[in-house]
């Protein structure tokens, strides 16, 4: 095998950057057969992603998704030059706290990672490789650890500090972050979520946070104004109402929204929440789910056989083996947790208020929200049972990410609450989501078939071929559970089975 | 002459038996973030829960994933076999995410009539302190309110003033291995460290006050190199002696079942509870407190210049990410000092490892010249 030597700007994020600014000059109607002829120059790593993303029918959505990572990508460059400060962020921070800053802007380490595995030639495994290399262990989670990897080389862009918010949720998230910036010399901001998911955690949590406000305007130089955060938390709430408008036609059945789109919501979330291209992207995915409705197009069938919500993470080495396969045997992927930050409309009336209404969004961040806290099972099992029935899942599916130490030390007693609370079946894989050394796609389908075909079909005989639907509210979605709320969705369901 | 390690591996110990004939409360704790002073004042019998080096962990893995690491994995098979049964109570602290599952399983497949968490901080900023210390106080109530005892601040201050005797005792035992002769092994220092968390503090005194009066019979023990070890939980008495047994002889650890047990920061004045808060979170030597790693540096460093070993081993038990991680940093510092180091991971109590561990040990003896 020859040996792979990465050269100056051939980091990740360059990598990436130049890729995306290559699709960006795409024509959002290209035709199926110029895209097939464009796919075709691609090698085939790329090709299973773009062939995937390309797909007709979701242009619009795509489009909008890849116009808004190439604006996050260039504007992070362009912030370098502009002398701005770049500061590296986990997916569980909300980064419309640095988009309020003018002089900061934001990069995700997530899903720069995710970027890398999607998009380019040999994935993000080279880059993993380097952080082996360094004596870092393979148990590490490969979510982080591939762009990081690439920013140890030395080679590619790489922060001016970084936010860790996973003190509480994760413990192998703060310590990869927290190893980069001790060897890159940069600032390390932390955010602890306390390990009480009660009032007195959030009055704590809040502290910390308007702390790390203050910090951040030492470190960028810079007092956030009134109007820049109010811009952003408006742009928010229009982010937060399209969230809940794509929640409650994901929850139809058979649903018109594409598995895809969960995606692009969460890395919506992740990256451009509080901005424009934000807005666009998921404006673009509620208006292709709604232009399906009306049409009657349902992209994994009219029938469905099964409607899997992934209770943790997906897999993202092979969208045409995840999604487009899920789909084309009609199973209706409901997503996954990284969807589930539940935002809620922010209250821009003062600087105080929406500094409050971000503290309180990145309570409830993914991972934060079900991981950190007093109880991991509980917080996990609330969310899950509430997305199961707000979704109208039949059946949940634990991808098995190795690195997610957490969830899989609990998984055991939410799967048995699952099947109590939720009357669904899990399915258990074991994989990694972005190494697809773990586990070949080509498993991962056959353990998906095997469930289908032995549980979902067989009590879909049972009821005659019927799926029962759960009622909706008319209106959005229902208010999914507080964190401290005692009433949760688990204990409420318990509640109904036993009525 | 005292068998340390015979003490160690008994599971119940003596004591144990003795606190149940006498109607002592026992409460089972797994972090050394817990202050043990709690308990000592309340009139309970703190017991420090230990993987024992289980290996066979059937019961435990349907609950805990093989993912998930074996320290806990065999602390959760022994809970489950019923070998903890002697708990009236257990305290959790979010030491680490396999611990908090540990816990999590434990209290929903054999649970406990008392169950508290203490949630420890990771950071140790004011606001942290101030939590921590509401968080000791809570711990205090839940555990008058429950076995209706009273917890006053005259025997918390008692029983600190109990453990600062201790450890000066332990500390005066721990670095006898610091001169040129050496009459402790390493695996019986450990097996005497563990038994400060299963043996209640005033006969834990006492029998440090034994192992002071027989030291000077001991022979003195024979060794190639001199090694200070760090790294995951690891209450595996029999592996450091099995480590031992190639020539390179303990001098120093920075376990938390070992080294991380001293405390060096005065507490400033305050109640005993601030004192308590102040004293545990201010010394956690454990990379589960983010933005403190100068300070277990620090630590470190000091036990170097103090211990003179002539290199250090880092462990990490497999899927232990919080000291996986570290062990890179500490490794890539200290051989910019010139120290040279090794790092191994392990599987947590695997007899089967033990070989291939002394191999990379004597290897290491051989680089160091020894």
């Amino acid at each position: 095998m020859d040996e792979v030597v990465i050269r100056e700007h051939q980091g990740l994020c360059d990598r990436v950057y130049s890729l995306f600014s290559i699709v960006g000059k795409l024509r959002p109607d290209i035709s199926e057969e110029e895209t097939e002829g464009i796919l075709k120059l691609l090698p085939p790593d790329t090709y299973r992603a773009l062939r995937s993303m390309l797909r007709q029918d979701l242009l619009p959505a795509t489009f909008a998704f890849m116009r808004m990572l190439q604006a996050w990508m260039e504007e992070a460059f362009r912030a370098r030059q502009e002398g701005k400060k770049v500061i590296l962020v986990p997916f569980n921070f909300p980064p419309e706290l640095i988009h309020a800053f003018e002089g900061a802007f934001p990069l995700t380490s997530e899903v720069l990672s995710t970027l890398g595995v999607v998009v380019l030639e040999g994935q993000g495994e080279r880059y993993w490789d380097y952080a082996m290399g360094l004596g870092l262990p393979d148990h590490m989670c490969s979510s982080n650890t591939i762009e990081l990897g690439s920013v140890l080389t030395g080679k590619d862009f790489s922060p001016d500090a970084i936010v860790s918010s996973a003190p509480g949720s994760c413990d192998v998230n703060s310590s990869i972050h927290e190893f980069v910036s001790h060897l890159l010399g940069v600032p390390h901001f932390m955010l602890e979520k306390p390990g009480d998911s009660d009032r007195r955690g959030r009055e704590l949590f809040g502290r910390h946070y308007l702390s790390l406000v203050r910090r951040l305007e030492e470190f960028v130089g810079e007092e956030l104004k009134e109007e820049n955060l109010r811009k952003v938390a408006e742009k928010c709430n229009e982010c937060t109402d399209l969230y809940y408008d794509l929640w409650e036609l994901r929850s139809r059945v058979p649903t018109p929204v594409p598995a895809i789109s969960s995606l692009y919501t969460y890395a919506t979330r992740f990256t451009m929440w509080g901005r424009d291209e934000g807005v666009e992207c998921l404006r673009a995915c509620v208006e292709l789910a709604r232009s399906n409705l009306e049409r009657g197009y349902f992209p994994a069938g009219e029938v469905e056989v099964a409607r899997p919500l992934w209770i943790y993470l997906p897999y993202f080495f092979d969208f045409l083996g995840f999604f487009d396969w899920m789909e084309s045997r009609h199973i209706a992927n409901m997503g996954d947790v990284l969807m589930c930050c539940f935002p809620q409309r922010i209250d821009t009336t003062s600087r105080e208020s929406i500094l409050e209404g971000m503290a309180e969004a990145a309570w409830n961040m993914p991972m934060t929200r079900q991981m950190g806290g007093d109880m991991m099972s509980r917080r996990w099992l609330d969310d899950v049972v509430y997305a199961v029935k707000g979704l109208n899942a039949d059946c949940t599916i634990y991808c098995g990410h190795h690195s997610c130490k957490q969830t899989w030390s609990v998984f055991s007693q939410v799967r048995r609450e699952i099947t109590r609370l939720a009357g669904v079946p899990t399915l258990c894989l074991q994989g990694d989501s972005w190494i697809r050394r773990m586990t070949p796609m080509a498993v991962i389908q056959e353990e998906i078939s095997a469930f289908v075909d032995n549980v979902m079909r067989g009590r879909a005989k049972r009821r005659g071929g019927k799926r029962p639907r759960r009622a909706r509210s008319a209106g959005s979605a229902e208010t999914p559970p507080a964190v401290d709320d005692p009433a949760s969705a688990g204990e409420a369901a318990g509640e109904e089975e036993a009525r | 002459m005292l068998d340390l390690k015979k003490l160690a591996s008994e599971l119940p110990n003596r004591y144990v038996t003795e606190a149940r004939e006498r109607g002592t409360k026992i409460i089972g704790y797994a972090c050394l973030a817990t202050p043990r002073e709690v308990f000592d004042a309340g009139g309970f019998f703190p017991y420090r829960i230990r993987g024992m080096s289980v290996t066979r962990t059937e019961l435990a893995d349907a609950w805990l994933s093989r993912f998930n690491c074996g320290f806990c994995r065999s602390c959760l098979q022994l809970a489950l076999e019923g070998a903890y049964d002697f708990f009236d109570g257990l305290v959790e602290t979010n030491g680490c995410d396999h611990l908090r599952g540990m816990f999590e399983n434990w209290q929903y497949a054999h649970p406990r009539e008392f169950f508290h968490y203490i949630r420890v901080p990771h950071l140790t900023n004011r606001d942290s302190m101030d939590w921590f210390v509401e968080e000791l106080e809570l711990l205090k109530s839940a555990l008058e309110e429950h076995f209706e005892v009273e917890i006053s601040d005259a025997a918390l201050l008692s029983a600190m003033e109990m453990q600062r005797e201790i450890a000066g005792k332990l500390r005066r035992v721990y670095e006898s291995r610091w001169g040129e002769e050496m009459r402790l092994s390493g695996g019986e220092i450990l097996a005497l460290m563990t038994l400060e968390g299963s043996v209640p503090a005033a006969e834990f005194s006492r029998l440090l006050d034994e192992v002071e009066a027989e030291y000077p019979s001991r022979p003195p023990l024979q060794y190639r190199a001199r090694l200070l070890l760090g790294g995951s939980a690891t209450d595996e008495i029999d592996l450091i002696t099995e480590l031992e047994s190639v020539g390179g002889a303990v001098v120093a650890d920075s376990f938390c079942f070992g080294g991380r047990i001293f405390r060096e920061e005065e507490p400033p004045e305050g109640s005993p509870l601030e004192q308590l808060a102040h004293r545990y979170l201010y010394n956690l030597m454990c990379p589960r407190m983010f933005d403190d790693y100068a300070r277990r540096k620090a630590f470190i460093d000091s036990l170097i210049e103090r211990s003179r070993p002539d290199g250090v081993v880092l462990f990490h038990n497999k899927f232990c990410d919080l000291h996986g991680v570290e062990n890179v940093k500490l490794r890539m510092d200290l051989e910019k000092q010139g120290i040279p180091v090794l790092t191994l991971e392990k599987e947590y109590g695997a007899a089967a490892d033990v070989g291939r561990l002394k191999t990379r040990v004597q290897a290491f003896l051989e680089r160091l010249g020894k």
